[in-house]
Order: C-alpha cells, then structure tokens, then sequence
C-alpha cells in the first residue's frame, strides 16, 4: 500500500511568485486555508478548515516548520485529528520548487501517512507474515512504550 | 462502521493478538476460537467485542454461528486519507495556479 502522495504541478510563473504564494499567510489563505504561518524554522502554527468528523478530524491542522530553504524548499508537518490530544494523522509536507524555462515546477509530498491500523494490515498482509510476527507485534508494543 | 475503541488498545491484550493471528489464516466461529484458549467462552467473546469494537474485525451470522473474520475497512483509514488528499491538494494546487494567474494579469 503506498503511504506517501507525491503531486507534480507546472506554474507558467517564476519561481519567486509561487514562493510568495507558499510563504505568505494572507496568500496562502486565498488558495489553501487560513493559517498563521510564518518563515521560520520552528515556528509552530495551524490551518483552520471544515471539521470532517467520520474521519476523525476537527478541522485544525497543527504544523511545525522543518526546513526552509528560501525559494526552493518548504518543509513542515502536518498533524490532525479528533483533538489536540488526539493526532491520529501525523504527516509531513515537503514542498519543492524547480525553476523551468517556462516557469517552475512545483513538487508536494505529503508523505508519512500510517495508522496503526496501516500497521496491522502491512503485519498480516505483507508475505512472510507467519515468521514475522512475534518480532513485528515485538516493534509494534515498543512503539506503545 | 462504528469504531469506538483505540486499535492499540485493542491490541495490547495477549489473548487478543492471539485471535487476530487467528483469523489471518480462515474466519472461525466464537467457539472455535474458544477451543484455542484455556479461558471460558465467555472470556472469548468479551475479547472479541473489543476486537470488534475497535474495528478490527467483523462478525457475520451464518444460521446460528457466529464467524469472526479481520475486516478489511478496519484498515483502510489509510487509503481514506490518501484519496482525501489527492483530491484536496490538485483542487488547492489548482487555486494555486488561478491565484497565479491573476496576479500576474494584475501585475
């Protein structure tokens, strides 16, 4: 099962510009979300959109900033779910812009996406799981710790 | 589906990993599991409503049996977020480029 999603997307505009529309709160919020984002790695903030309950999700996203690289790379997380004591979706969003002669390419992962849930089913789908078991429900409970 | 109970929760139990390995290989009745533990029947059964209730598996009734079996929607929130969001991203990129564009007509 793939866990990751990986978008490629081409822009008829300069780079720059579409730094500014991932970098930018009031911009972003004209395209994505309402957001209190800021540049700057470590900065902790949250998108707010519409609640999907049989989801899970209370329609705030909480992200940190990872990684920036001014122009080129964005990096936060992204955690949401029932509650703020309750993140059932822990996610990582990567975004990755290439300048092309025509314009910029942009590339999005979102990747990271496992459940526990996810977890069990690659336990007891994966080939091999009969001999595998006791060591991955072993890696399973360390993980509970 | 109803899913009222924490998956790790439900598998943090011994007996209950037990009955998941289980039910890996064919669906089986209560009392078939039963006849693979050394507690009573009840003690089963009371294991499998949380196995149930955290959605891990389904009980359907064939006459007067009832089979336990993994479910495959258990473990699918997943594959749910996947599509959610490959949705969500080519509509929000797709704002993206619209916004774009208007600048750049604007500008």
């Amino acid at each position: 099962m793939h866990r990751d999603l990986v978008i490629k997307w081409h822009f008829p505009h300069p780079a720059e510009k579409v730094w500014e529309c991932l970098t930018t709160p009031e911009l972003i919020s004209q395209w994505l979300m309402k957001n209190d984002f800021k540049p700057v790695v470590g900065h902790k903030f949250n998108f707010f959109t519409k609640p999907i309950p049989k989801m899970g999700f209370d329609g705030i996203v909480y992200c940190e900033v990872m990684e920036i690289i001014p122009g080129k790379k964005l990096v936060y997380t992204w955690k949401g779910g029932a509650a703020p004591d309750n993140l059932s979706l822990d996610t990582i969003l990567t975004w990755t812009l290439t300048p092309r002669e025509d314009g910029t390419e942009l590339l999005l992962e979102h990747k990271g996406f496992k459940g526990f849930k996810n977890y069990i089913t690659s336990i007891f789908m994966n080939s091999g799981w009969r001999k595998h078991i006791p060591r991955r429900m072993a890696e399973v409970l360390n993980e509970m710790k | 589906m109803r899913t009222t109970l924490d998956p790790f929760q439900a598998i943090a139990d011994p007996s209950r990993r037990e009955i998941l390995m289980l039910l890996t290989k064919e669906k089986q009745t209560i009392n078939a599991l039963a006849g693979n533990f050394d507690m009573s029947r009840p003690a089963v059964s009371k294991h499998v409503k949380v196995l149930y209730d955290a959605g891990l598996i389904v009980i359907n009734n064939h006459g007067r049996e009832r089979y336990c079996e993994l479910s495959p929607d258990g473990f699918n929130s997943v594959k749910e977020w996947l599509n959610y969001f490959d949705k969500f991203w080519h509509s929000k990129l797709q704002n993206l480029e619209n916004l774009l564009n208007q600048h750049a007509k604007t500008n």
